[in-house]
């Protein structure tokens, strides 16, 4: 049996009457980034939380390597974690709370200053966190996370507070890390980043999940028209609009332009050819992660 | 599970409230020496130099509060997540924090007990004031470092329990000058079991009858702390934190 390094099964997570997370299941796979999209209170840090044993589902299951985190007997080498909200003394220096997680964890002191290197803090290690901007809080969570050298990393938010230079070392981090073979599940609200670095996205919103596939599949949907330019638009329309589930309209950039749904390029090309008509342009239109995001989740604001 | 003590430790030890009140502790019981012995006052019989002695041990409140300020602030922090993260097991977690906060008692307990008895034996005895036997003095400082320790174990599973530190300090607070006086004041064998009952019989500030013995004090003490430290293990295993 292959055990997935992340699971979440059939998860519900209600507060009162509110309905935080709703039966979503989801894998998250070794070698791959696992996009986690959703607008405000979609579910994503809750389930996250899940995860990694902090929040009590109401029904379902997490699994981290095959079993709950809460269960793990050395968590700390299995999956590192950057959560949002605060999370450090604000007295204590960067490279003592490190210091502490290490210790806790039976790790040696000169991993705190490998990871310490590797997010780029070891000139501030020795300030107080309370001294620290909002990216320098985000690296030092990502070196809390790396401590372990873990074999999957659940991140929520990761890019909050970083520069354009941060954001760029994340992307390739997580690149990286995929590469050699972890499992990397990561929640994010700047969409852009995010289609330049997940392999698959996870959209949800209400606590459901509402899309799931490869960037490829999402920004590819089939909703997507193809669009056809030929100089007998009007007869092509004809022949498409015979076939079974095709429509097609004409389009708003000009009369010999044509809208297609329901067919592939392929059916549309061969349709023209089979019909001897002329085609001068043929394409999909390739949707933006942020327009999938929108349309899938309603329109909603993209999410913290 | 040593190693997560000592990560505790290190909490306590990178964090200034820890050395705020240590300091407090040792300038408290200077404060109360010095005035004492200088103003030589009460200090005539047996009795009063073992009330004196022990009742420098006010640092046991301090190392009180200090546990749970401890216990209390990883929630005010939130670092109880980065805490659990590492050792999701909520007893190990809380137990880890507990010990930690009885060693950090123990250390406040020694060092001023320590310097409680460099300054006041020199002078009781220049000043040709009643001195206690050597055993029975070294009991009163035992039983003040144990009383330390012990204070803020319990503080810490009470802070871990509670988890807002305002409150939980409040609640410390209260219950030592008000809910304790007044049970003793009305139910005069139960008084030895409330913390300042308990306390004062391991500080050995007086010899009363209806205080129960330094040990069973110190066990009782202990049996609450577990029982405390428990109530927060399992309250954590089934919060959202």
């Amino acid at each position: 049996m292959v055990i997935h390094v992340l699971e979440v099964s059939d998860l519900t997570k209600r507060y009162g009457n509110n309905l935080a997370v709703d039966g979503l299941s989801f894998r998250a796979e070794p070698g791959r980034v696992l996009g986690f999209l959703g607008p405000n209170g979609a579910g994503k840090t809750t389930t996250l939380r899940m995860l990694l044993g902090l929040t009590l589902p109401t029904s379902g299951s997490t699994a981290v390597d095959g079993r709950p985190y809460r269960q793990l007997s050395d968590p700390i080498r299995v999956v590192g974690a950057v959560l949002e909200g605060p999370q450090f003394h604000p007295g204590r220096t960067g490279r003592n709370h490190l210091r502490v997680v290490a210790t806790a964890a039976g790790l040696p002191r000169s991993r705190v200053e490998e990871v310490l290197r590797l997010v780029e803090l070891d000139g501030a290690g020795d300030k107080r966190v309370k001294a620290y901007s909002l990216g320098m809080r985000q690296r030092l969570s990502l070196a809390g996370a790396l401590l372990g050298d873990p074999r999957a990393l659940v991140l929520d938010e990761p890019a909050n507070g970083l520069d354009p230079q941060g954001i760029r070392w994340l992307r390739d981090f997580l690149r990286a890390a995929a590469s050699d073979g972890r499992t990397v599940l990561v929640s994010s609200h700047v969409l852009a980043e995010m289609a330049q670095t997940v392999d698959e996205v996870l959209v949800i919103s209400r606590g459901r999940l509402v899309a799931q596939g490869s960037l490829d599949e999402l920004t590819h949907g089939a909703e997507a028209p193809v669009w056809v330019r030929s100089p007998e638009a009007g007869r092509l329309r004809e022949v498409l609009q015979a076939r079974e589930g095709v429509r097609a309209e004409a389009g708003e950039s000009g009369n010999d332009w044509l809208a297609v749904r329901g067919a592939s390029l392929e059916d549309v090309g061969t349709a023209a050819a089979d019909n001897r008509i002329a085609v001068y342009e043929l394409y999909r239109p390739r949707q933006s992660l942020e327009s999938v995001f929108l349309e899938l989740t309603g329109g909603t604001e993209a999410s913290t | 599970m040593s190693r997560l003590v000592l990560a505790e430790l290190l909490k306590l030890r990178t964090t200034r409230t820890f050395w705020a009140l240590t300091g407090s502790a040792i300038g408290l019981v200077l404060l109360i020496l010095v005035l004492t012995l200088a103003l030589d006052h009460g200090l005539d019989t047996a009795d009063d130099v073992r009330s004196f002695l022990s009742s420098v041990g006010i640092y046991g409140l301090l190392a009180l509060v200090l546990g749970v300020v401890t216990g209390a602030g990883e929630y005010r922090h939130g670092t109880i997540a980065s805490t659990l993260l590492v050792t999701p097991q909520r007893l190990r977690a809380v137990s880890a924090t507990v010990m930690a906060c009885f060693l950090g008692g123990l250390a406040i307990g020694i060092v001023a007990g320590g310097l409680t008895a460099a300054i006041s034996l020199p002078w009781l005895s220049a000043k040709g004031a009643v001195m206690l036997p050597a055993g029975e003095t070294l009991k009163i400082f035992l039983g003040g470092a144990l009383y330390a320790a012990l204070a803020a174990a319990l503080g810490a599973a009470l802070g871990a329990l509670l988890r807002n530190q305002v409150a939980a300090v409040v609640i410390v607070l209260v219950s030592i000058f008000v809910i304790d006086p007044t049970i003793s004041a009305l139910l005069e064998h139960v008084g030895q079991f409330t913390l300042t009952g308990l306390g004062i019989a391991m500080s050995g500030a007086h010899q009363e009858t209806d205080l129960l013995p330094f040990g069973v004090a110190a066990l009782v003490w202990a049996l609450y702390t577990l029982l405390l430290a428990a109530l927060a293990a399992i309250f954590t295993a089934r919060r959202d934190i």
